[in-house]
């Protein structure tokens, strides 16, 4: 009776480098995180009256932005994954398609954020208003930062499996690309109930 | 199993719309903490076994980001359910 034995690859996906980016904002998001938790203890009433003031249901629409623009891109990779010398100039074309509806959502997050950005600043809000705000800012303009270069990075791809420079054997940099916006995507999903939602 | 992601993105969506409502309704107890960062947790779990694609790599770059989201969380938890004292 033989028995499935499934192959783990020694590496992560993507070139080493990006993990180590990748590992290090994990950190830094979490001390960000932990900073606002425990501020959070401080002055409790504080932070849930200055959290009324942040609209719950942009960020929702920013979380299914983003989580849907993550599947767009692990579609694209898939492409990626399974292409041959034979088909790489469609499956390049392909992972195009899906890497534009990554960057439409990718644009439309940093467009809602945007707005956002503008109410809170048109109501005077500022890093030194209050503790709460200076966290939210933070972490979210910190975050903002790291969805416009995801999204710089998307394009990028994109251009180039619009000119087919994606192989089976040379992939590598998509894959790299890709982690990145995994990684967008994850510290938002704990950003989210943290900030918006936790009261 | 073909569809894997497809299930994993209406997972990730139900959960989002589940934290949504809990705020917007103002469920928000101790319990309901508790549950969100449970789903948070899970979420988080998904987006690394299967969108950066980690669960098909060796354990110790998959537990790397699975150990760094359930410290966060249980830290966030210990922050939200730690009795708080009045700053003087």
């Amino acid at each position: 009776m033989s028995k499935a034995v499934s192959i783990k690859e020694p590496y992560p996906p993507g070139d080493f480098a990006i993990w180590i980016i990748i590992y290090v904002e994990f950190i830094t998001f979490a001390l960000l995180f932990l900073g606002y938790a425990f501020s959070r203890r401080l002055d409790v009433e504080l932070f849930n009256g200055s959290q009324e003031i942040l609209s719950q249901t942009s960020g929702f629409i920013n979380t299914f932005i983003l989580i849907t623009s993550s599947y767009f891109v692990v579609k694209a990779v898939q492409n990626m994954k399974t292409m041959t010398q034979e088909n790489y100039k469609e499956f390049n074309i392909k992972a195009s398609k899906w890497l534009l509806l990554a960057l439409a959502c990718g644009m439309s997050f940093l467009v809602i954020k945007i707005t956002e950005f503008s109410h809170i600043f048109g109501l005077g809000i500022n890093l030194s208003t209050n503790t709460f705000f200076m966290f939210y800012l933070l972490l979210t303009v910190f975050h903002f930062m790291h969805v416009l270069l995801g999204s710089v990075i998307l394009f990028n791809i994109y251009q180039k499996t619009k000119v087919h420079g994606y192989t089976p054997d040379d992939h590598k940099g998509f894959e790299t690309g890709a982690s990145y916006w995994h990684m967008v995507d994850l510290l938002w999903i704990v950003l989210f109930p943290l900030v918006y939602i936790i009261r | 199993m073909k569809r894997v992601l497809e299930i994993v993105w209406v997972v990730l969506v139900i959960l989002t719309i589940f934290a949504y409502l809990l705020g917007y309704l103002k469920y928000i107890s101790s319990f309901f903490v508790t549950i969100l960062l449970i789903t948070t947790f899970i979420k988080g779990q998904l987006v690394i076994d299967y969108f950066m694609g980690l669960k098909d790599v060796k354990l110790k770059y998959r537990l790397i980001p699975t150990i760094w989201l359930s410290v966060v969380l249980s830290l966030i938890a210990v922050a939200y359910y730690l009795p708080t004292t009045v700053a003087e």
